[in-house]
């Protein structure tokens, strides 16, 4: 956006009501100003007994004058507004796509405003929640609400430090974090005892520890260590110089919040991340680019692709949005289907059912094509990723 | 965070309406800043040279008062211009200017960006969701949901709630079957629609001639035709001759193609035409941008496992029910490689981290988290879909190459 940005600057100078203004002609305020000097300049001479005649001629010509500087300043300013539209234009080389109406089905348009909903009250927009469902028109169960609604206000106080009503939390849903292998309730702990040492107060921090670490030994022993030892570096500023200056990172705390919620959602089946978020980061992170491209391309081979069920490009997902296994069959590079399983053979390495079958040999003996091991295509196993 | 390249261009698709329309809307303030200028200094001019004449023709002693007179009417003018203009710059002109200059801005920041997992870059894409949502809202009909995500986070430069707040004035006033507010559109846009060779003005002033047709007013239809539709010659001659045989053919006795032109159908139409009017235009697309950035977001994450409850996976939006549902509507994701998630650490599986089979019921997992199992249960593995029990070493190693 540099040369936008360069010409916009250009544009602002050109218009702004200041005198200092530069431009090649005078300010359009600059200029009737002065012309209107000019006229009540000749009223007085005009009334002090000045030739008509003689002071008319001159203001004609004045007036005439004044019309072409605001001229040329207009014209200065359309030029400056064309040259920041054509430096748009060309940052903006390709326009969004056309698309006949999508989500249009009454099932579809219920569904998106499903979505919404829980997206305005999964990121604590309660106000707004309650408008778009009273405009929507639409139910929302009273249970939702209430989770969303606890939730904010756990977040809230841990954003205040306050890890009280977090605990509260964890406390009453300790099975469900031990079945998770969740660190959440010891890392809110930890926050706590940190944030005691690092205010110098260290025989609270003691009494904290003594209080609530006890039950971690079992699963979070070594830790613990490290965090009694790092007491002989203290004070803080010298715990920075020290092997536990980690213990002095705010994103011990800050990092609460996301492990908080994501244990939250997951409790309720709920997926970590919000999910409308992430669909819209990868739409309009590169996705929506790809497909046009992909349909350009199809296009032009005139393949129909539209007719088919499934992209005609590969859209690449960071491992964070890798959701589910994709089985892509080494030798016919298809995907495996339910129809079509990926099957392991005795060597150790899988292709599809159909594949296997293609290289058996009379016999139902079947040559492995990554290893010289044979086996009976029988033996082969049905695997599940 | 895996720390993806930021794919500038991508997300620099769904950005042109976002200057396009405040650089229209500043047009459009010069325009009228042009209009101002000419009418007022023009006045003065003519009344400058007309005094000079007078000055230099007649001679009495009335001549200074009357110059007085004229020069005082002028002064008046260009101060009624001076303030016009100032006036115009302060309501409309340097708020319209400010917008354009943040939102510049607001681009140029995400250009400046390199790494999808910048923390700025989240912040920039929580607020391109709530602008997206402001569109999608307005767009359907919700302006109080619009009004309270712009006001709750603040964006209320980087929205258009004007232009859709006029969308839906024109819009209502065609539902009622009155022209008068689209032409006074067109007729604010005319370069612009001439440009792209819009046919919209022509669409309504031929309406108003059925109007009139309808009503059974022969003579205003003939002198409307006239003023309104004759200089359409070059572009619309079949239309303008189907009018003229319009008249000839009253709503009670119409058939064929004039009694389409007499359905009441053609103003839901013209409403159609206005809107893709205005949005091509602003450059804004036919469709909400939420609904542009979730088809290709939706379709490339949906896969058939999405739709199957053994490999559901709560984490997963295309999995969600709503959201899979929305996804009925857009294509598979294609997938050239294979990608093995492990079912109970979430993690991809790769050579440092093989996979290893349960060898009865062929379930697989990532060797990480069977490791963890048996280090926690005394060398034996549980699966938890199959409850197949072994000993570690029982596992059998996959290959997947
Ligand atoms: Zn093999
Ligand atoms: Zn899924």
């Amino acid at each position: 956006m540099d040369a936008p940005l360069k010409e916009l600057t250009k544009l602002e100078k050109l218009v702004s009501n200041s005198s200092a203004a530069k431009g090649k002609s005078p300010s359009i305020s600059d200029s009737l100003e002065s012309l209107l000097l000019s006229l009540k300049d000749a009223k007085q001479r005009i009334q002090a007994g000045a030739d008509a005649g003689e002071v008319c001629a001159g203001l004609s010509r004045t007036v005439d004058n004044t019309k072409k500087d605001v001229d040329d300043r207009q014209k200065e300013i359309y030029n400056s507004l064309a040259r920041f539209g054509k430096a748009l234009d060309k940052r903006f080389t390709t326009p969004l796509p056309s698309y006949s109406p999508l989500f249009s089905s009454p099932e579809s348009k219920a569904a998106l405003e499903r979505t919404i909903a829980q997206h305005f009250l999964r990121t604590g927009q309660f106000r707004t929640a309650e408008v778009f469902i009273e405009e929507s028109g639409i139910d929302i169960s009273p249970d939702m609400r209430e989770h969303f609604a606890e939730l904010h206000r756990i977040m809230s106080s841990l954003k205040e430090n306050d890890i009280g009503p977090a605990l509260e939390w964890t406390e009453r849903n300790r099975q469900f974090l031990s079945s998770r292998s969740s660190p959440l309730e010891f890392h809110l702990h930890r926050s706590q005892y940190i944030r005691l040492l690092l205010s110098s107060d260290y025989n609270a921090a003691l009494i904290y520890a003594r209080a609530n670490f006890k039950s971690f030994y079992g699963t979070h022993s070594s830790e613990i260590l490290r965090l009694m030892n790092c007491l002989a570096y203290l004070p803080p500023s010298r715990l920075q110089g020290s092997p536990y200056a980690d213990l002095t990172s705010p994103s011990l705390h800050t990092d609460l919040e996301p492990m908080f919620a994501k244990e939250y959602c997951a409790s309720l089946g709920m997926s970590r991340q919000v999910p409308l978020r992430v669909i819209g980061d990868i739409g309009g992170g590169g996705a929506l680019a790809r497909i046009e491209k992909g349909r350009k391309v199809m296009r032009e081979r005139k393949s129909e692709w539209s007719q088919s069920d499934e992209l005609p490009i590969e859209i690449p997902l960071g491992p964070e949005n890798r959701y589910h296994s994709i089985f892509a069959c080494p030798v016919s590079k298809e995907q495996s289907t339910e129809q079509n399983p990926p099957m392991m053979m005795v060597c150790g390495h899988v292709v599809t059912r159909d594949s296997l079958q293609k290289l058996s040999k009379a016999g139902g003996n079947v040559k492995c094509p990554y290893c010289p091991q044979e086996s009976l295509a029988s033996n082969a196993l049905r695997v599940y990723f | 965070m895996a720390g993806n390249k930021l794919n500038i261009e991508g997300v620099m698709l769904f950005e042109q309406p976002f200057t396009r329309v405040p650089y229209e809307n500043y047009r459009k303030v010069f325009r009228t800043s042009q209009k101002q200028i000419e009418k007022e200094l023009s006045a003065v001019q003519l009344s400058a040279s007309d005094l000079l004449k007078k000055s230099q023709t007649a001679g009495s002693e009335r001549k200074a008062d009357d110059s007085v007179k004229a020069i005082d009417a002028m002064i008046a003018r260009i101060e009624t211009l001076k303030r016009k203009l100032s006036d115009l710059h302060d309501s409309t002109g340097h708020p319209t200017l400010t917008v354009l200059r943040e939102r510049t801005q607001h681009l140029a920041a995400v250009e400046a960006l390199q790494n999808e997992a910048d923390p700025e870059f989240s912040r920039w894409a929580d607020t391109r969701l709530d602008r997206w949502l402001v569109d999608w809202s307005l767009r359907t009909g919700r302006e109080g949901t619009a009004r309270q995500i712009t006001q709750d986070r603040g964006i209320e430069k980087l929205v258009d709630i004007e232009l859709f707040t006029e969308i839906r004035r024109i819009e209502e006033a065609l539902k009622r079957r009155s022209c008068t507010e689209a032409l006074a559109w067109c007729s604010e846009n005319k370069a612009a629609l001439r440009k792209i060779k819009n046919p919209l003005e022509f669409e309504l002033r031929f309406q108003e001639f059925i109007e009139l047709a309808r009503a059974l007013k022969q003579d205003d239809a003939i002198a409307y035709q006239k003023k309104y539709l004759l200089g359409w010659q070059d572009t619309h001659l079949p239309q303008i001759t189907q009018a003229s045989a319009l008249l000839a053919v009253p709503p009670a006795r119409a058939f064929g193609p004039y009694k389409w032109l007499y359905d009441p159908l053609r103003w839901t139409t013209l409403v159609e035409s206005f809107r893709l009017s205005i949005y091509n235009l602003s450059t804004l697309p036919t469709e909400p941008l939420l609904h542009l950035g979730m088809y290709a977001g939706l379709a490339s994450l949906k896969l058939p496992a999405c739709y199957n409850h053994e490999t559901k996976n709560a984490d997963c939006p295309v999995c969600d029910p709503s959201l899979g549902h929305l996804a009925t509507d857009v294509p598979f994701s294609h997938h050239v490689n294979s990608t093995i998630v492990c079912r109970l650490t979430g993690r991809i599986i790769d050579e440092n981290n093989s996979p290893l089979a349960f060898p009865a019921s062929g379930q697989i997992y990532s060797r990480e988290a069977l490791e963890d199992m048996a280090a926690k249960n005394d060398g034996i593995v549980t699966c938890p879909r199959s409850n197949e029990r072994i000993p570690f070493e029982d596992l059998r190693k996959v290959y997947i190459s």
